[in-house]
């Protein structure tokens, strides 16, 4: 009972976060293009807590969550496609689909240590965006997918997305506090030695890869809801879903439970500042920087805050105290 | 004294909020409608093209006194090629930039995907070049033939299905090909246009050999061309855009591939950054096409001229020709809402469109599964001599076609 109620304790921070991201859109009128980026960056946390489970706190950096998310989304596009069933059904089973490629493939990576099995899972990705090109019996290929979305608001989808990303937080926030937890990171600190210390590294990754999966399956069921069209390219895409999964891991922290939240904000946030060309007050041509900006934000950020924001946000912190003692004191 | 400042103030500011707001709905400003094209990326030849030819109209239009005296603008939105973009370009267009009509779309991945955006917000859509025929079909929107009520898709250009009717035509009457090799880039406009090729083969007796896809941005045909080669086909059909169609006869030419025939399927092949990217392999390819600047249309030379003279090069093909026809079928369109340019005004005088174009008539019409499509005839073009020649139907042809086709000669420096 006691560690019961240990595992689902929230600081102030978070309750405080949560209660306000609920009621954010009642404050505020949006228009639906802020509330687009606000669904994206819902997708992102997802995603992004998806990533970091298996390559922040497990050690196994996948370059392939692409993979998972293709996966998730075809799972709920093909389920309309060839049996008219609501994609809301998808949803839930998208993630498990994926736990079950995750696991085949995992068959495979999981004999690959560091840079190898980096690589391997890349070729996973690519591998199944190709073959979902190609077999457009089952896919329809590059004709893609279409779904006419449920709701014109997006609202509804925001709240869905907000409940799914509260869930992937928490729910990574209390394996970690469980045994399971302990032995990520473990594996992640020296697998020989979890090995030789008896732990069962191999059953701990396939945990691992399992949860991580489920929820990147459940954010690529959610993009197909959400944005009613999906081809291979655009979900197994390496750099826009494999890549940007890291990219907001690392900016947000590697190895913590609100770094990918932290990421996902930033990453949407600076994104769309240079794709609008700084809300359309820059020249155009601003706007074909996004790219370079960001790539430039994560080399401050691996030079200089190696952790993360959040990974680091103690020693952010103590920096601007200390800071702000040595006015005082002066 | 502060008070009143603040006052006075806060009163200012309310003002200009006023203006502001009015400004949106003044009925002096442009009209503006939404342009959906590839600004960049692989087709960003195709799109700009477009857009020259929507300026080029736009010019005209304002010239000519605009609609009922307010200057008509148009907003571009880049899809960059890719249907996410798209759509995403869609919705900006409608939520952000709030215009009350959409027109454009190129690729047919790109435009259907957007295309559900528009219908999914009542917003018409005036498709110009996207030429999957699901694009038109109402069941794809889970809608129904007797919807058209509902459906606020309109589209200027026949379908991909109807691409080759013309060139159906040549290859029964003069070169009867007995066998083909089909290569398609792979989105839904390469499956698409292969898949109709084939039944226009098993129509004209021509026996289909292979038919072999590739992925947009591939730079190594010789693969698939030797393939082909093997195959030893009488023709061989392409359906790419335009650096592949360069890309495949450039490649043709280098491993001497000598069939009867190369026939591709519009698109890429009429460009003439085609003939730029190919050089001297462009030399006796034939291609259907939706329109050609020597055909007795009404003011078609005059819009390519009007095109060279602004933009230099080498002039528009079909594409550029649709682009500025659907700017004229806009200007009329608003035209005949006469002042109320709400969505559901211009969907009914989309409805009662019946004009000329520089691409010819343009009426929306059902046929078959198909709404408010408009119908038109197809030809056939080969590149002569380093132009694009006419040369199907034959009263119409502005030259003969080149065939039996000395490849080794045509294609010698």
């Amino acid at each position: 009972m006691g560690e019961n109620k240990k595992m689902i304790q929230f600081t102030k921070w978070e309750i405080i976060t949560l209660i306000g991201a609920i009621i954010l859109p009642f404050i505020f009128d949006f228009s639906p293009y802020i509330q687009g980026l606000l669904i994206f960056i819902m997708l992102w946390v997802i995603l992004g807590s998806s990533w970091n489970l298996l390559a922040g706190f497990t050690g196994q950096v996948s370059f392939g969550h692409a993979a998972y998310f293709g996966v998730g989304a075809y799972t709920a596009g093909l389920l309309y496609f060839h049996f008219k069933i609501s994609p809301w059904w998808g949803l839930l089973l998208g993630g498990f689909v994926a736990v079950i490629f995750g696991y085949l493939l995992g068959i495979i990576v999981f004999r690959l240590r560091g840079p190898y099995f980096a690589l391997g899972t890349l070729a996973t990705g690519e591998i199944l965006r190709l073959v979902f090109g190609e077999e457009e019996w089952l896919t329809n290929g590059h004709n893609g997918i279409l779904y006419m979305t449920t709701w014109v608001s997006k609202y509804p989808y925001y709240f869905v997305g907000l409940a799914l990303a509260a869930a992937s937080v928490i729910s990574i926030k209390i394996i970690m506090r469980t045994k399971a937890g302990f032995y990520f990171l473990s594996i992640r600190e020296d697998e020989d030695a979890a090995a030789a210390l008896g732990i069962n590294t191999k059953k701990y990754k396939n945990i691992s890869m399992a949860v991580s999966t489920f929820w990147a399956g459940i954010a690529g069921a959610f993009y197909m809801i959400y944005m009613g069209f999906i081809d291979p390219e655009v979900v197994f895409s390496l750099h826009n879903i494999s890549i940007l999964s890291i990219l907001v891991g690392i900016i947000g922290g590697v190895g913590t439970v609100w770094g990918p939240a932290v990421g996902a904000v930033t990453m949407v946030f600076v994104q769309e500042l240079f794709r609008s060309a700084l809300f359309g007050l820059a020249p155009q041509w601003f706007s074909g920087l996004h790219a370079l900006i960001f790539g430039v934000l994560v080399i401050v950020v691996i030079l200089f805050m190696p952790g993360g924001i959040m990974g680091d946000w103690e020693l952010i912190a103590k920096r601007f105290r200390k800071s702000t003692r040595a006015e005082s004191e002066a | 004294m502060k008070k009143i400042k603040i006052i006075l103030l806060l009163l200012a500011f309310g003002f200009v909020a006023l203006s502001l707001n009015s400004c949106g709905k003044s009925e002096t400003g442009p009209i503006k409608i939404g342009v959906l094209l590839p600004l960049t990326g692989h087709q960003a030849n195709f799109g700009s093209m477009e857009k020259n030819s929507y300026e080029l109209a736009r010019a005209k239009i304002n010239a000519a006194g605009g609609i009922d005296g307010r200057q008509l603008e148009f907003v571009y939105e880049d899809d960059t090629g890719k249907p996410d973009v798209g759509r995403a370009g869609a919705e900006k267009l409608i939520n952000v930039n709030k215009v009350p009509m959409i027109s454009g779309g190129y690729s047919s991945s790109v435009t259907f995907a957007a295309a559900a955006v528009a219908q999914q917000y009542r917003t018409p859509f005036l498709v110009n070049t996207g030429s999957v025929d699901k694009i038109t079909q109402p069941e794809a929107f889970n809608l129904t033939v007797n919807d058209g009520a509902k459906f606020y898709i309109y589209r200027l250009n026949p379908p991909v299905s109807e691409y080759a009717s013309g060139l159906e035509g040549l290859l029964a009457n003069v070169i009867k090909p007995a066998t083909v090799y089909i290569i398609h880039e792979n989105t839904t406009f390469g499956t698409k246009g292969a898949k109709a090729f084939q039944k226009s083969s098993e129509k004209l007796g021509i026996e289909v050999l292979n038919v072999e896809s590739y992925s947009s941005g591939t730079v190594d045909f010789k693969p698939i061309l030797l393939n082909a080669q093997k195959a030893n086909p009488d023709m061989v059909y392409m359906i790419s855009y335009v650096m592949d169609a360069s890309m495949l006869m450039k490649q043709a030419r280098e491993i001497k591939f000598y069939p009867k025939l190369f026939v591709g399927a519009g698109a890429g092949f009429t460009m003439p950054a085609f003939k730029d990217n190919a050089g001297k392999a462009s030399e006796g390819v034939i291609s259907a096409t939706l329109w050609h600047q020597t055909l007795p249309i009404p003011g078609a030379k005059e819009y390519y001229d009007e095109y060279v003279k602004k933009y230099g090069g080498d002039g528009p093909d079909y594409h550029g020709a649709e682009a500025y026809s659907a700017a004229m079928v806009v200007a009329d369109v608003l035209k005949r809402c006469k002042g109320d340019y709400e969505k559901e005004t211009i969907k009914k005088a989309l409805d009662a469109t019946d004009m000329m174009t520089v691409f010819g008539p343009v009426k929306f019409q059902s046929y078959g599964k198909k709404i408010h499509q408009n119908k038109m005839e197809t030809y056939v073009v080969q590149w002569i001599d380093g132009t694009l020649k006419l040369i199907w139907p034959k009263d119409l042809a502005n030259a003969d076609v080149v065939y039996p086709i000395d490849w080794e000669k045509i294609w010698a420096e």
